[in-house]
C-alpha cells in the first residue's frame, strides 16, 4: 500500500486514494485483491420482459452483497456487472462480448428470453466462459450440448408434462387453452397437448399475439361452445396475462363451479398479481418453480425474508433462480480454488450445493440432448389461491402429491 | 348464438367509443395544426398514469381522477406544443410537414422511454370505477366497460358541443378552415394552436384514464391504440370529428366481430392487432382522403 | 469537394481500416453492428432526406431481407451469399411495389402507410411461426465461423463502402437532382419534365434493397433472427441516427449512425436512460439544428468561425 501511495504520478495517487477510501467497505483480507468479476444478463428495458428482469437483478444484488459481507471468495471481493439485453438477441450478443472482453468476467448468469440466451451462448462458447442460464425454458439451451452452459431452471419439457399430468389427475374432461405465440408458449402448448391426448382428454388450443390485452371475444367464444369447457389453461407470461384472467372472471367463464382456471408463465406469482387481478385471482392454479414452503431450508427462509424486507414482495421462482445462479457460481469458484473457466465448469459438474431452491446437481448425460447440464430435479409445484391477496408461499400446494399440503387435487370454487 | 353475437357487438361498441375519443383528439390536432401527431398514443399512456397516481398518491376518487388526467394531459400537451411545435408556424421553416412528422415521432420515443423510468416496468392497475359485472339476461359486461363507454360518449358529446356551440370552439373551426382567413378576421393563431393541441391531448389522456382499470397500464400501451386511431382518423376523413366518431365505432365493432367469427381462432387472435392496420392500408389505397372526408387537406 | 472534407474523408477511411487492430473483440463486435446500422441509416437518408419520402417502414425491409435469406439458407440449403442476394432482390421488388402503391400518398399519409405495413409484416412473422420461428427466433447459419469478428467487420465495411459509393454516385448524378426536385415540389418537378412516378418508385426500390442487404448481413452475423428487428422502436433508433447526424446528407447520416451506435455502447451502464437521452437529442436536433449536428460541427471546424457569422454569410 505504501509503495503504491509513493508513486509520484497523479494517476497513481488517485488510485491509492480510491483504494483507501473503499477500505471500510471490504474485509481486511480483501483489501489488496482485485475483485472477481462476474456478469449478469437479462432484460431491463423493452421490448424485453423487463418487469421480471428487474426482479431477477434485485436478487443478484442481494447475493453479491451477501458474499462480499462474508469477505468475498478466495479472499477477493465479488463484483457483478449487470448487462441489459432488452430481450433482443443482438443485444444479448454484444452484452456477452462486452462482459467477456471489457469486464473480464470469469462467469455469467441470468437471462429471461430463450432466443437472447441462445445468441449470447455462442459468445460464451467461443471464449469458454461458464454460463448459468436462469429463467429460460427452451429445451434448445441445454440441447446444444455446449460444455460452458448450465441451466438451473426447469426446461419446458419438465414443466408441461407436470401440468398435463395434473389436469388428467384432477379429472377435467374438456380443456380450453390460450397460449402466447413465443417459444415458451408454443412449446408448452405442444407438450401439454401431448399429455392430454395421452390421457384421452378433449381440448381446444388457440394461439394469441403476446402483446394482446383484450381476449373478450375469444373467451365469449369459449363460453358459448358446446359441450362446455370445464377447464381454462392460459399459457401467458406477457402483459396480456392479467387482463386475460380478469376478463375470464368478469365474463363468468372461469373460475366458476363448472370451469377451473390455470395460468402458466410466472405472472401469477409476481408482486403485482393481486393489484391487477383482485377477485379474479381467487381459485386460480399456477406453477411455482421454487421450493414448496414445507421444503424450505434455512437459505430459502433467509432469502425470502431479506427479499420481502427490501422489495416488499415474495420472490418468484425466477428470482430465486437468479439468486441461486449467483451462489452456484460463487460456490464453484470457491471449490475450484481459482477463476479458471475449465476449473469452474468441472466444479459445477460435480456440485452438490444447497441453495434457496434445494440441492443442486447437473446431469452430464446427452440422452436426451436437453438433459446435458440441466438441473433435472428443479423444484416445481402447482398451487391454488384460496383467498384474495394470498401470498404465493401461503397458497395450498396441490401437486405433485409428495409436496401437497391439502388432501384434494383441485378445489372447486364455492366448495 | 344471438346472445353471443349481441354481446360481441356491444363489447366492440365500447372499444369503438374509446377508439373514437382517441381518434377525435387526433383529428382536432390534425385539422388545426395540419400535422399527424405520432406521439398521440404516448399522451394516452401518460393520461392513464396521471389518473393512477392521482388515485394512489393524492387519494382522488376514480371518477374525478379522469378529469385530473385530462387536465394534466392538456398541460403536458401545451408544454410540448410551446417548446417543440412553434417552428410549424414560422414562415422561415422549410418543409413543415416533414418537421411535424419527425418531431412528433421523436416525442413518442422520448415519452415512452421516460415513462419506463418514471413509472417502472410493472403493469399498474387503478381501482375500478365500479366493481362487478352488469348482467342482463344472457348478456354480461364488466361495469368498468359500461362506465368507460358512457364516459366516452359524454366526452364526445362535450367535444361536439364545444366545437359547435361555444365562441372558442367556433373560432377553432374557423382556424381549421384556413389559417389565412382566420388571421384576417383577427384571430390570434398561436393561442388556437395551443388550445387545439391541448384539447387533443386531453381527449387522449382521458381515454387512457378510462381504460386503466380494464387493461392495466404499461409504458408501451400507447403503441397499438395509436395505429388504431390513425386508421380511424383516415377512415373518417382527415379532419372530420363526426367522421372519426363514426369510423371509431365501425372499427371497434368490426374488430370484435372479426375475432368472434373468423373460422380459425388461432389466426383471429394473432391477427386481431393487424386488423385495423390492414383497414388503414386499404383505406389509404382506395381513398387517400378517407370515406367521409372533405376535399384533400393539403400539407404545407 | 473542399480540401477539408477530402482530408476528413481520408482520415475516417484510414481509421475504419485499422480499427480492428486498435480495439478488443468487444468493440470490434460493436463495430460490426455499427456497419449494419450505417447501411440502414444511409439508405433511409437517401429515401427520406433526398427523395422526401418519409417511410417509417424502412426496418421492415431489414427484416424482410434477413428472413428471406435466413429461410432460404435454413430451409432449402441455399449458399449464404445467394440467400443474401435473394434478400436484396425481394426487398427491391417489394420496395418498388410499396413505392408504386404509395404514389398517391405523401407526407404523413405515406408515413402512416409504411408504419402499418411494417407492423403487419412483424405480426405475420410472429403469427406464422411454423415457417418463421415466430418470437422464439429463427436460428440462422453464421457467414463465418472464425473465433474473431474480423471477417464480419471487413465484410461490413466493404458493404458499407460499396453502398455509400453507389448512393453517392446516384445522388450526385442527374437522378439525385430529380430526387431533390420531387422532394421540393412534386408538381413543379413534373412540369419541368421529371418523370415523378419512375423516380419515386426507384427511390423506394433502391433504398429498400440496401436495407435488405443490411438485414441479410445482420442475420448471418448474429445467428438468430427475431421479429423485433422490424419493430417501431428500431425504426425510432434509425430515425434518431439519421436526424442527429443530418438526414439530408448520406455521409452525415452514416456518421450519425456510427457515432450513435458507439455512444449506445459507451453509455450502456446508463441502461434505460440511453433511450431517453437519444429521444431528447433527436428533439433538440430537430428543434435547433435541423441539418443535423454534423453540419453544425462542420461549420465550426472547417470554417473556423462562429455559427452565427456563418449563417449571416450564407444569407448574403
Amino acid at each position: 500500500m505504501t509503495a503504491k501511495m509513493a508513486v509520484s504520478t497523479r494517476r497513481g495517487l488517485l488510485a491509492g486514494a480510491g483504494a483507501a477510501a473503499s477500505l471500510p467497505l471490504l474485509g481486511r483480507s480483501a483489501l489488496a485483491a482485485d475483485p472477481i468479476s462476474i456478469g449478469w444478463v437479462g432484460p431491463l428495458s423493452p421490448p424485453g420482459g423487463y418487469a421480471e428482469g428487474t426482479n431477477m437483478k434485485n436478487a443478484a444484488e442481494i447475493a453479491a452483497a451477501e458474499v462480499n459481507a462474508q469477505g468475498g471468495i478466495l479472499n477477493r471481493p465479488v463484483e457483478i456487472t449487470y448487462a441489459d439485453t432488452r430481450g433482443m438477441p443482438a443485444e444479448g450478443r454484444t452484452a456477452a462480448e462486452r462482459l467477456v472482453q471489457q469486464n473480464k468476467v470469469v462467469a455469467v448468469f441470468g437471462e429471461f428470453h430463450s432466443p437472447v440466451a441462445l445468441a449470447g451462448m455462442e459468445v460464451y462458447h467461443k471464449y469458454g466462459i461458464p454460463f448459468m442460464a436462469c429463467d429460460v425454458w427452451s429445451d434448445q439451451i441445454t440441447a446444444k450440448g455446449y460444455p460452458e452452459v448450465f441451466r438451473n431452471a426447469p426446461a419446458v419439457s419438465l414443466i408441461d408434462v407436470t401440468i398435463g399430468q395434473w389436469i388428467a389427475a384432477a379429472g377435467f374432461k374438456n380443456v380450453a387453452i390460450i397460449a402466447e405465440k413465443n417459444d415458451v408458449g408454443l412449446a408448452a402448448r405442444t407438450l401439454v397437448a401431448q399429455e392430454l391426448t395421452k390421457a384421452n382428454i378433449a381440448f381446444t388450443a388457440v394461439d394469441a399475439d403476446p402483446n394482446l390485452t383484450d381476449f373478450t371475444a375469444q373467451i365469449l367464444r369459449f363460453k358459448s361452445t358446446t359441450p362446455p369447457f370445464d377447464f381454462f389453461l392460459s399459457i401467458y407470461s406477457e402483459a396480456g396475462a392479467y387482463p386475460m384472467i380478469r376478463q375470464a372472471h368478469d365474463l363468468g367463464f372461469a373460475p366458476t363451479a363448472n370451469c377451473g382456471i390455470y395460468n402458466s408463465g410466472g405472472e401469477a406469482v409476481d408482486p403485482t398479481f393481486w393489484e391487477n387481478v383482485g377477485e379474479a385471482g381467487k381459485y386460480l392454479v399456477t406453477e411455482n418453480v421454487g421450493l414448496p414452503k414445507a421444503a424450505w431450508n434455512d437459505k430459502t427462509k433467509a432469502f425470502v425474508a431479506k427479499y420481502r424486507e427490501k422489495h416488499n414482495a415474495d420472490p418468484s421462482g425466477a428470482v430465486m433462480e437468479s439468486y441461486d445462479g449467483a451462489w452456484l457460481l460463487f460456490d464453484a469458484i470457491k471449490t475450484a480454488g481459482n477463476t479458471d473457466a475449465k476449473a469452474i465448469i468441472a466444479a459445477l459438474e460435480k456440485t452438490n450445493y444447497v441453495g434457496a431452491r434445494g440441492k443442486y446437481s447437473f446431469s452430464t448425460s446427452h440422452e436426451p440432448a436437453w438433459h446435458y447440464h440441466q438441473f433435472l430435479e428443479a423444484p416445481l409445484t402447482l398451487l391454488q389461491y384460496h383467498e384474495v391477496k394470498q401470498g404465493q408461499s401461503d397458497a395450498p400446494i396441490l401437486w405433485p402429491k409428495q409436496f401437497a399440503t391439502v388432501p384434494y387435487i383441485y378445489k372447486k370454487p364455492g366448495t | 348464438m344471438a346472445d353471443y353475437l349481441l354481446i360481441q357487438a356491444l363489447n366492440g361498441l365500447v372499444i369503438g367509443i374509446i377508439y373514437a375519443v382517441i381518434a377525435a383528439g387526433l383529428t382536432v390536432i390534425f385539422s388545426i395544426l395540419k400535422i399527424v401527431n405520432f406521439a398521440h398514443g404516448e399522451v394516452y399512456m401518460m393520461g392513464g398514469y396521471f389518473a393512477y397516481f392521482a388515485i394512489a398518491l393524492a387519494g382522488v376518487p376514480p371518477l374525478p381522477a379522469v378529469l385530473v388526467a385530462m387536465v394534466l394531459s392538456f398541460m403536458l400537451s401545451v408544454l410540448v406544443e410551446r417548446t417543440l411545435l412553434t417552428p410549424l408556424y414560422s414562415p422561415t421553416t422549410e418543409r413543415k410537414g416533414d418537421y411535424g412528422i419527425l418531431v412528433t415521432f421523436g416525442i413518442s420515443i422520448f415519452l415512452r422511454a421516460l415513462a419506463l423510468i418514471i413509472y417502472g416496468p410493472y403493469p399498474l392497475r387503478p381501482p375500478s370505477f365500479w366493481p362487478g359485472v352488469a348482467v342482463a339476461g344472457g348478456l354480461v359486461m364488466a361495469w368498468d366497460r359500461v362506465f368507460a363507454g358512457g364516459a366516452g360518449i359524454a366526452m364526445l358529446l362535450a367535444l361536439v358541443w364545444f366545437m359547435n356551440r361555444t365562441p372558442w370552439g367556433e373560432a377553432l373551426n374557423a382556424v381549421s378552415q384556413s389559417r389565412e382567413s382566420a388571421a384576417i378576421v383577427g384571430i390570434n393563431d398561436q393561442r388556437f394552436y395551443m388550445l387545439a393541441f391541448g384539447l387533443g391531448g386531453a381527449l387522449a389522456g382521458g381515454s387512457g384514464a378510462l381504460v386503466g382499470p380494464i387493461y392495466s397500464l404499461s409504458p408501451s400501451m400507447g403503441l397499438l391504440p395509436d395505429t388504431q386511431a390513425f386508421a380511424i382518423v383516415i377512415l373518417g376523413g382527415m379532419g372530420s370529428v363526426g367522421g372519426s366518431i363514426l369510423a371509431g365505432l365501425l372499427i371497434g365493432v368490426s374488430e370484435s366481430m372479426f375475432v368472434a367469427l373468423f373460422p380459425d381462432p388461432s389466426r383471429s387472435l394473432t391477427y386481431a392487432q393487424a386488423f385495423s392496420l390492414l383497414i388503414l392500408m386499404v383505406v389509404l389505397l382506395v381513398r387517400p382522403t378517407g370515406l367521409f372526408g372533405r376535399a384533400h387537406v393539403a400539407m404545407e | 469537394m473542399s480540401p477539408w472534407s477530402k482530408t476528413a474523408g481520408l482520415v475516417l477511411a484510414a481509421l475504419a481500416l485499422v480499427f480492428p487492430l486498435l480495439v478488443n473483440a468487444y468493440w470490434l463486435s460493436v463495430g460490426v453492428l455499427a456497419m449494419f446500422y450505417a447501411i440502414v441509416t444511409a439508405s433511409w437518408a437517401l429515401l427520406a432526406g433526398y427523395a422526401g419520402q418519409f417511410s417509417f417502414g424502412h426496418v421492415a425491409f431489414v427484416s424482410l431481407g434477413a428472413y428471406t435469406s435466413g429461410l432460404l439458407v435454413m430451409t432449402f440449403g441455399v449458399p449464404i451469399p445467394i440467400g443474401m442476394a435473394a434478400g436484396v432482390l425481394i426487398c427491391g421488388i417489394v420496395g418498388s411495389g410499396i413505392g408504386f402503391i404509395c404514389l398517391r400518398m405523401r407526407g404523413p399519409y405515406l408515413a402512416l402507410f409504411t408504419v402499418a405495413f411494417s407492423e403487419v409484416l412483424r405480426i405475420v412473422i410472429v403469427s406464422e411461426n411454423e415457417v418463421t420461428g415466430g418470437s422464439g427466433g429463427l436460428e440462422v447459419t453464421p457467414l463465418f465461423h472464425e473465433r474473431t469478428d474480423m471477417p464480419f467487420y471487413y465484410l461490413g465495411l466493404g458493404l458499407l463502402a460499396a453502398s455509400l459509393a453507389i448512393m453517392m454516385v446516384l445522388v450526385t448524378s442527374r437522378w439525385g437532382l430529380f430526387f431533390r426536385a420531387i422532394r421540393e415540389n412534386e408538381e413543379a418537378a413534373a412540369t419541368a419534365g421529371v418523370k415523378v412516378v419512375r423516380f419515386r418508385i426507384l427511390a423506394f426500390a433502391i433504398s429498400s434493397s440496401f436495407a435488405g442487404l443490411a438485414g441479410g448481413f445482420y442475420g448471418h452475423y448474429i445467428g438468430i433472427l427475431t421479429p423485433d428487428i422490424g419493430s417501431v422502436d428500431q425504426m425510432g433508433l434509425v430515425v434518431a441516427m439519421a436526424v442527429i447526424g443530418g438526414a439530408e446528407s448520406i455521409v452525415a447520416a452514416t456518421i450519425g449512425a456510427l457515432g450513435l451506435e458507439f455512444l449506445i455502447e459507451a453509455l450502456r451502464s446508463y441502461g434505460q436512460w440511453r433511450l431517453v437521452l437519444f429521444g431528447a437529442l433527436l428533439l433538440l436536433t430537430m428543434r435547433f439544428a435541423r441539418n443535423g449536428l454534423l453540419a453544425l460541427a462542420w461549420q465550426q471546424i472547417a470554417h473556423g468561425r462562429p455559427w452565427r457569422r456563418v449563417r449571416a454569410a450564407d444569407a448574403r
